[in-house]
């Protein structure tokens, strides 16, 4: 999964990761070149497509809807265009092994650790939702790339609940 | 006149009660406010594609105009007419562009013994022809702009004669479309020999746009300002100017950024300009809103271009100065009251800007943009206003002019009001398509206009690069992007709605309204 921003033509790979109650980036690569990641951090903000972004000191609020690959930002009043580039699209995220929860729930179990291998079908996380239990099952066989969500955790529907490479 | 009472249209000489509203977008919108806000019913029209849009939502009713082109439909003053006719209306107001300033449409409306609220037949095609307009003004001892006035006659020796004119006038000199307007079939040509090439560009763009292909020519005046009074005239002779906006700020001849009043104006060529644009008004026994646009040179003079006989895009300024209503003056005036105002009372008052928000790329070339609103969060706080035809969910096509919104600020003073102005534009999302807004932003704060010496040359000498925000970190944006996706925290959003097409324009079941208000 790769991103691209603006006009620009260098694609960017990003992996986030939890600091108390926000979202931090823990590694960034620019063209297949590692670099240092950026001190800020993110967390949900009170409405639909707010984000609150903590850049050093100075914290704002970023305003972001998407249209399939296309994620719109207003950020530091103004507004800028990020394409996210998937192989072979953005409408085929089972096979690309992107897991996302299918309605809104709570993570009650998580059955497997980074790096574990699964196979297609096995049971990687338990969601509580409708006062039910769900399974979310691994779509393909390969390696558990990363778990975004720990036990407890509220997610929305269409929140990337697990990442599984090949 | 003192104070309207509740019930005023009682008092009138020509009443009516219902207004159809021959336009769509944001000035139908802002027509139609002002109609049901004055205690009157309002009607709506609108094409196929127009079904869903909010100036339809808001009326009292609504009847479809059926047709596939602009031709067929908004431009097609019968089916406007039968419009009226079988909604009720006793009155139409045509808004800006479309019908506005055809003076067979004005005829058209009053044969049918329906109220136009604008100026008469005479006086939109007087003014509406620019060769027979500057005549005019030249008998008025209105100042005109150095050129010559010519028809050219197709199956004459039209290039002859044309370069001859040039050579008189000299140049750089600017052709005209005489029926056109909003910057079409204008050509500035700087060189004899670039002369036939224009000319034939202008006709085409003039012949497309409004149906007549003559031109004329006059001296292009480089550095000056476009400045415009705004004028009120009623049928008991009197008249008002409510002083002047500066609409230097343009691109190719389409404004972008209006101010009033304009930092290049004194008190005293206020007096004399807005003297000069209530003779050119009382010269056709103008009725009603109208404005009379001048160029306002390097050396003081100032020289008429033309007047626009309806309302403008850029009125709201003038509001925020003077306090005044002016769509609801035109429905005072329409009725036959008196203006009710003095010049002595109408100095400005703070300092006013208007930004025109428009879907296309600055940096693709200002091509028109397409996309839905994602995202439509509009700036709040004292002194801003902002006059749109567009909602959030909104499908955003090349099938009509671009104009997003009107983003209008008023300060105490100027550079009140570009601070305001700025943090205004910084403040506006809009997701899903690209839009101005950065441009826009930049050009509030370059130090030209900032200075206040902004002409109509501006954004033609002032590079691009000038004119775009400094970047932001591609490693945080991404970040933005990748965490929202991750929290899946931008669910795409149902933004169906169910309005029916014709009949009342009131959609009825408010859960299906509140359905697509609160996703």
């Amino acid at each position: 999964m790769e991103w691209s921003v603006g006009e620009g033509k260098s694609r960017l790979k990003i992996s986030l990761g939890k600091k108390e109650n926000s979202i931090i980036p823990t590694s960034i690569s620019i063209d297949g070149i590692e670099k240092e990641a950026p001190d800020f951090s993110m967390r949900a903000g009170d409405g639909r497509g707010q984000l609150i972004v903590e850049l050093g000191s100075h914290r704002e609020i970023a305003h972001v809807a998407n249209s399939g690959d296309d994620w719109w930002i207003h950020f530091n009043g103004r507004t800028h265009l990020v394409r996210l580039h998937e192989k072979g699209g953005g409408s085929r995220k089972e096979e690309e092994g992107s897991l996302a929860a299918p309605m809104p729930g709570t993570v009650i179990q998580i059955l497997v650790k980074a790096g574990q291998r699964v196979r297609e079908g096995q049971t990687l996380l338990l969601l509580e939702a409708m006062k039910m239990e769900h399974k979310v099952t691994a779509t393909k066989n390969g390696t558990v790339e990363s778990l975004n969500f720990s036990v407890g955790d509220r997610v929305e529907m269409g929140s990337i609940l697990a990442e599984i490479s090949d | 006149m003192g104070d309207m009472s509740l019930d005023w249209m009682s008092e009138s000489p020509r009443p009516f009660s219902k207004v159809l509203v021959a336009n769509r977008g944001e000035i139908a919108i802002r027509v139609l406010r002002a109609v049901s806000e004055s205690g009157l019913t309002s009607v709506a029209v609108f094409s196929d594609s127009d079904e869903k849009s909010m100036h339809v939502e808001i009326a009292d009713h609504s009847v479809h105009l059926p047709g596939e082109t602009l031709e067929e439909t908004y431009l097609n003053g019968q089916s406007i007419i039968e419009a009226a006719k079988s909604s009720g209306a006793d009155a139409i107001h045509p808004g800006y562009g479309f019908l506005s300033e055809r003076g067979d449409f004005a005829r058209a409306v009053e044969s049918a013994g329906i109220v136009w609220i604008g100026p008469s037949a005479e006086a939109i095609e007087t003014m509406g022809d620019k060769i027979s307009a500057r005549s005019l003004m030249i008998e008025s001892g209105v100042p005109v702009i150095p050129g010559e006035e010519m028809a050219i006659l197709e199956d004459s020796d039209h290039m002859g004669i044309l370069a001859s004119a040039a050579a008189r006038v000299g140049y750089p000199l600017l052709l005209k479309a005489s029926a056109g307007g909003g910057g079409k079939g204008m050509r500035a040509v700087s060189e004899p020999k670039s002369l036939r090439v224009e000319f034939e560009a202008a006709s085409r763009e003039a012949a497309s746009s409004f149906g007549d292909g003559t031109v004329y020519i006059e001296k292009l005046l480089s550095g000056a300002r476009h400045i415009e009074i705004q004028v009120l005239c009623d049928t008991h002779g009197n008249s008002v100017h409510l002083n002047e906006r500066d609409c230097s700020l343009q691109r190719r001849y389409q404004k972008v950024i209006e101010e009033a009043p304009s930092p290049a104006v004194s008190d005293d060529m206020r007096e004399a300009m807005g003297k000069a644009a209530l003779r050119a008004a009382e010269s056709v026994g103008y009725v009603g809103a109208g404005t009379v646009e001048f160029l306002l040179s390097s050396n003081g003079q100032f020289f008429f271009l033309e007047m626009n006989t309806r309302i403008q895009v850029e009125h709201p300024v003038t509001e925020m100065i003077t306090g005044v209503d002016i769509v609801q003056k035109q429905l005072e005036i329409a009725a036959g009251f008196e203006i009710g105002l003095s010049q002595n009372e109408l100095s400005p008052k703070g300092h006013s800007i208007e930004a025109r928000v428009y879907a296309e790329d600055p940096d693709n070339g200002f091509l028109p943009s397409t996309g839905r609103l994602l995202e439509w969060k509009t700036p709040t706080g004292p002194g801003i206003r902002i006059d749109s035809g567009v909602r959030l969910g909104d499908e955003v096509t090349i099938d009509f002019d671009p104009m997003l919104a009107k983003l209008i600020v008023h300060a105490p003073d100027r550079n009140s009001a570009i601070r305001r102005m700025s943090s205004a534009l910084s403040n506006f999302v809009v997701l899903g398509l690209k839009t101005n807004l950065d441009f826009l932003g930049c050009s509030v704060t370059h130090p030209l206009f900032q200075e206040g010496s902004v002409d109509t040359d501006f954004l033609k000498k002032t590079p691009l690069e000038e004119l775009s925000p400094p970047e932001t970190e591609e490693s945080v944006l991404v970040g933005i992007a990748a965490t929202c996706r991750k929290l899946g925290l931008c669910r795409s959003v149902n933004y169906s709605n169910e309005i029916s097409v014709g009949g009342d324009g009131n959609p009825g079941d408010p859960f299906r309204t509140l359905g697509r208000s609160f996703p």
